[in-house]
């Protein structure tokens, strides 16, 4: 009666392999007959709405409440604030598009993404945010997902494949993958809602419509006088997998990330008169790392919930390059500590598809804590793990000795104590935690934590 | 080959196929040691949001129904609350609430622990009977829930299901190979002591889940037996 998930995911997979395929043609048919420099005007305006556009809006509207009310959206209106400005920057000057209002959100979610919704809600993930360097990246990935919305991509998407059957497959796919696992809680908040939004905005539209999408973002952000080189610069940061996951949906779609970086170049090439100067680049980074260093340190703690500990040590050593102060360096201990046994890069081997696939299986199979013990068997997992918790005590150790240090590294280092074995250093640590932060939201953790030592030292 | 034996291989073969293609795991319930050796008993318990999700399926295939899966994920979560008072005993506290700011960060910890949940999930389905061996844990971080200090034990519930359009309905009948309208929940009661998960069962039942009310009771009823009930 009730499908079995591996059934599914072979039939869907084969289905959307064959749906892959009968697209190939079209888009190269497209390659060779559209221009670079062909791009249609901003907005649809030929566009009318039917019922089933109306459901679909429906549907999104209904998102938006969803993720607000499952705390998926990030409650900083400073960040939010940020992100709408960069975003009403690129909207072009009077433009009033029917049913759509313009909302622009930061998710909390450590998964680098980005995805609009027919309605104008534009979100980007804390993991987005945390992995880009400077504003005109960011307005690079506003930008493409804004020529979503305004050339209605989302209807036309769900007009074309209400008419094909295939698309069924391809949904049940994502709908048997989405729970758990490596994607983030908003991936299944999105299939929850609209299994058909959850297709388009996230797994990406075709393949016409996301060039459209890179090349009108584009002509924005030149409009907008952001540095139009970055949108080829923000792909090649998207490009890096440090988690080793084959499954990365922004910007990772139909045509393959070499393929947009070679066309964007060229368009680029023939619309840019100047490359932005270095120097002028670097302000631009300070300026975001200034504005943006809450949401990374909140990025972080999702990243290291998440079991993302590769991607917490590299984001948190950006943080850390950016300025060395005592927070910093704390969340660059934590991600040393999460990082455990774990190598802090995969290797080339680690990151071919059929590696992926097999960690991937693992990681469906294994705990954290099993894996981990099964790491520590191995010699290298066992010098890993030596050289990261002597990174990590120092980095805690710096922390505590940097200016206005951060109590949380006590916590921090009576938690690493803990786990080798050191029980009377753990306790002072604990100890010494509480008494500096006698309101922290975990002190019945760690104050049972620290009874149950003092009981096991007696 | 005689004609006889060629139609057995076909029927052995069809056999073979649909007990492939419609396998699924069968509804059962899994309890940890400690409440099967009465060492933990869940008195008290906090029910976390129910994340329940229901599609229309239709000839164009599958579409979204966000305020039927809404209005169906309350009435599961209250149900499972009635159901583990009524043939338990079992008390469920409310989540608790506080200050603007302590409630931003509460909403901020439910949703972390939802996530954690889901991360988990795959892999307790991956061996459910694990749970009998108490390998299944969310850590002491449960603790940052803070939740009412009476709490044993959180319960997280999941489901999953659909209902079929008349235009579904009718080629089920003519043409088959249609999966028919379902439910299946996936209940987890972790520990609030130590994250322990303590029970894990996925009731489920046929028919239009958005209409299912005294068949989800039922449903809920079979898949909390084996939950030893309150005494005292």
């Amino acid at each position: 009666m009730f499908p079995h998930k591996p059934t599914i995911l072979i039939v869907a997979a084969l289905c959307f392999c064959i749906g892959l395929t009968s697209l190939h043609p079209i888009a190269l048919a497209q390659k060779k007959t559209a221009p670079v420099e062909a791009t249609p005007p901003p907005v649809n305006e030929t566009f009318k709405f039917g019922d089933v556009d109306l459901e679909v809006l429906q549907q999104a509207d209904l998102l938006d409440v969803r993720l607000e009310r499952d705390g998926l959206v990030l409650a900083d209106e400073s960040a939010n604030a940020y992100v709408r400005r960069v975003g009403q920057s690129l909207i072009p000057r009077g433009l009033k598009l029917e049913r759509v209002l313009w909302q622009f959100r930061v998710l909390r979610d450590p998964q680098p993404n980005a995805f609009a919704l027919p309605n104008g809600s534009i979100y980007v993930t804390t993991g987005l945010l945390t992995l880009i360097d400077n504003e005109s990246q960011l307005a690079a990935i506003i930008a493409h997902e804004l020529t979503h919305v305004m050339r209605r991509h989302t209807y036309l998407h769900n007009r074309s494949d209400r008419k094909k059957f295939l698309t069924m497959n391809v949904m049940a796919a994502v709908g048997a993958y989405a729970p758990g696992g490596i994607v983030g809680a908003v991936i299944m908040a999105v299939t929850t809602v609209a299994p058909f939004i959850m297709v388009a905005t996230m797994y990406g539209y075709s393949r016409d419509l996301e060039r459209e999408a890179d090349l009108k973002g584009i002509d924005m952000m030149i409009s907008a006088e952001y540095a139009p080189e970055e949108m080829v610069n923000v792909m090649k940061l998207l490009d890096k997998d440090i988690e080793g996951e084959n499954v990365r949906l922004f910007y990772n779609d139909h045509p393959s990330l070499d393929e947009r970086i070679k066309y964007l170049s060229s368009y680029l090439g023939a619309r840019a008169d100047k490359v932005t100067q270095q120097m002028e680049l670097n302000r631009e980074r300070a300026a975001y790392f200034k504005k943006m260093e809450p949401v990374m340190r909140h990025d972080l703690q999702l990243a290291i919930n998440g079991g993302r500990a590769r991607s917490a040590v590299y984001l948190a050593q950006r943080l850390v390059d950016f300025d060395p102060d005592s927070e910093n360096l704390f969340w660059l201990a934590e991600g040393y500590r999460a990082l455990g046994p774990r190598a802090p890069q995969l290797t080339e081997k680690e990151l071919t598809n059929s590696a992926i696939k097999d960690a991937q299986k693992k990681r469906e199979k294994r705990t954290a804590e099993e894996e981990e013990r099964e790491l520590l068997a191995t010699p290298s997992g066992q010098e890993n793990w030596k050289k990261h918790q002597q990174m990590s005590e120092q980095f805690y150790q710096r922390a505590l000795n940097a200016e206005n240090p951060a109590p949380v590294a006590h916590r921090g280092l009576g938690l690493l104590y803990e786990k080798l074995g050191r029980g009377t250093d753990a306790v002072a640590e604990y100890e010494k935690y509480l008494e500096l932060s006698p309101e922290a939201s975990d002190r019945q953790r760690i104050q049972k934590r620290l009874e149950a030592l003092k009981e096991k030292l007696k | 080959m005689s004609g006889r034996a060629i139609v057995l291989k076909i029927v052995f073969a069809l056999v073979v196929l649909l007990t492939v293609s419609g396998s699924r795991q069968v509804q059962a319930q899994f309890l940890h040691p400690k409440i099967t050796s009465k060492e933990t008993t869940i008195r008290r318990v906090v029910v976390l949001p129910a994340k329940v999700n229901v599609v229309r399926d239709s000839m164009k295939g599958p579409e979204g129904m966000a305020a039927e899966s809404d209005e169906l994920s309350a009435r599961v979560e209250a149900m499972v609350s009635e159901v583990l008072s009524k043939q338990k005993f079992v008390k469920t506290l409310p989540a608790t609430g506080g200050s603007a700011e302590a409630d931003a960060q509460q909403k901020y910890n439910v949703a972390d622990f939802q996530t954690k949940f889901d991360d988990l999930l795959p892999k307790i389905m991956k061996k459910r009977s694990d749970v009998k061996k108490g390998r299944f844990s969310m850590g002491d971080e449960v603790l940052n829930l803070n939740l009412e200090k009476g709490a044993d034990a959180i319960v997280f519930i999941r489901g999953a299901g659909k209902k079929l359009t008349g235009g579904k309905t009718a080629m089920r009948w003519l043409v088959g190979g249609v999966v028919p309208a379902y439910l299946r929940l996936q209940i987890g009661i972790v520990d609030a002591r130590n994250g322990e998960v303590l029970l894990y069962t996925d009731p489920d039942l046929a028919g239009d889940p958005t209409t299912a009310i005294d068949r989800l009771r039922k449903a809920l009823e079979e898949g909390f037996k084996k939950l030893p009930e309150v005494k005292g």
